[in-house]
């Protein structure tokens, strides 16, 4: 019987997670996978542990929360040990599935986009780029033109700033899910000697061109399928 | 000028740009003011592309005089110019474009991933140098002549345009002999003489030109007179009425 709950809470669209006391992840289903795409582990264990009830039990909470695309509306956590504390986040329904217009999509190497978009952004800037380059990153189809002005936009993020650091590699053990296909991931971040904060216009580009944007302290990241 | 001259750190940074850009499928708008290179550099990227006038083109869309689904690749010059823009380029969806401008387009931007903005030529000195060179070349071949960039005054105020009109007018102009500015002369006045001038009129066109070169190279009204063997009575009537009581 157990082992039909489980198999309950791994196809559940709501993701689950429980953790051991040092916050290691013991348990968590498929939803819960790929929302590591978009969340530290230590972060969801803080808001576990953040939200616990005072005493043993479960506790639910009716609280906001986004990563990336994905919107969760409440919360539940609970505990009945020291041992191990679990964590349910209750999922926005929204119909919008991820897809992609693969007629717009060309194979294309990234780091001449990148260098296409520094040069076209930066031509009279002194704004200088530390690149740290995984060189042996295939090339991949994009959708040029939505991501050359994603790009752009970030470039001019930072053409005010003196010195920034961009790496481009790809994350190991993630992945997205697009049309029921799993794709790798490839992030580019971009790192400034000061505090980012979100930017609307580079969102809604980052939007458009499938890309993930993630504003956080230093650095804006942007993450994409890597489809061959 | 057959090719965009990128001798200046911009214009290299540019013509990297357009090279890269030329191979991807994406659409680029060039600015800059008149005669800065615009076309020269979107013939870089597509050589052998047709090259459109941008309101032409919107009207003959409109009129269906085109069939501009044939195009894989344009060049539309003057794009600014195009009065509903959105509509002009949703016709050309499918086409890589290639256009210029002489401003900045707001509403267009999307459609554009890659924008280029070519620099004044007064703001390009290792450009303005060889562009010199060359048409001051060319202006020598053609009228068998010797000048040097030092004897010119060029004038960029509309950048390759006027520059290369002021190197050639100033080429011709320091090639011409006694006979020719005769014949010049001649050709104006079989021109003009319909047009009830008078003999003063005429006069007119010859002694202003004297009269200002002998004012510069010997200064005083004393030694004009002397060198031109002109009396002096008369040279004071002639340059009151010519420059007025200001000739001094």
């Amino acid at each position: 019987m157990n082992n039909f709950y489980e198999k309950l809470l791994e196809h559940d669209l709501n993701p689950y997670f429980i953790f051991n006391a040092n916050g290691k992840i013991l348990k968590f289903n498929k939803e819960a996978e790929f929302l590591l795409n978009y969340v530290s582990i230590k972060e969801l264990f803080n808001l576990a542990v953040d939200n616990a009830s005072q005493d043993f039990g479960f506790s639910q909470k009716f609280i906001p929360l986004k990563f990336n695309k994905h919107e969760y509306y409440a919360i539940l956590v609970g505990y009945t040990s020291d041992d191990e504390i679990a964590l349910r986040l209750y999922k926005v329904v929204s119909n919008q599935t991820n897809t992609i217009n693969s007629d717009k999509l060309k194979l294309v190497n990234i780091f001449s986009l990148i260098e296409l978009s520094k040069n076209t952004t930066l031509l009279n800037s002194n704004l200088k780029i530390k690149e740290v380059y995984d060189i042996s990153l295939p090339e991949m189809k994009i959708n040029i033109n939505e991501f050359l002005l994603c790009l752009n936009e970030c470039f001019k993020y930072f053409i005010e700033d003196d010195e920034i650091t961009l790496k481009v590699k790809m994350k190991v053990g993630e992945y997205e899910v697009i049309d029921n296909q799993k794709y790798k991931i490839m992030s580019l971040l971009f790192s400034a000697n000061r505090m980012v904060k979100g930017d609307h216009t580079l969102e809604e580009k980052a939007n458009r061109s499938n890309v993930n944007i993630f504003f956080s302290q230093n650095s804006i990241k942007l993450e994409l399928p890597i489809i061959l | 000028m057959k090719k965009f001259i990128a001798e200046s750190e911009e214009s290299k940074k540019i013509l990297n740009i357009v090279q890269i850009s030329s191979s991807l499928p994406v659409n680029i708008i060039i600015t800059g003011e008149r005669g800065v290179g615009k076309k020269l550099l979107a013939k870089e990227i597509l050589p052998q592309a047709i090259c459109f006038d941008g309101k032409l083109l919107e009207n003959s869309i409109i009129n269906n005089t085109v069939n501009i689904q044939q195009y894989k690749e344009l060049i539309i010059t003057d794009i600014h110019l195009v009065l509903n823009k959105k509509e002009f380029l949703a016709n050309l969806s499918n086409i890589k474009i290639i256009a210029t401008a002489q401003t900045t387009i707001h509403d267009i931007e999307e459609q554009f991933a890659i924008k280029v903005n070519i620099s004044p030529l007064e703001e390009r000195e290792e450009d303005l140098k060889i562009i010199s060179q060359e048409y001051i070349n060319s202006a020598n071949k053609i009228y068998n002549t010797n000048i040097t960039l030092d004897n010119i005054h060029l004038d960029i105020s509309q950048n390759g345009i006027s520059l290369k009109k002021s190197i050639y007018k100033n080429t011709l102009l320091n090639s011409l002999n006694s006979e020719e500015i005769n014949q010049a002369l001649e050709h104006y006045i079989d021109k003009k003489l319909d047009e009830q001038k008078t003999y003063k009129d005429f006069l007119k066109v010859i002694e202003i030109p004297l009269l200002n070169i002998a004012k510069i190279k010997f200064k005083s009204q004393l030694q004009m007179a002397t060198k031109l063997n002109l009396n002096r009575i008369t040279l004071r009537k002639k340059l009151e009425q010519y420059f007025g009581n200001n000739h001094e």
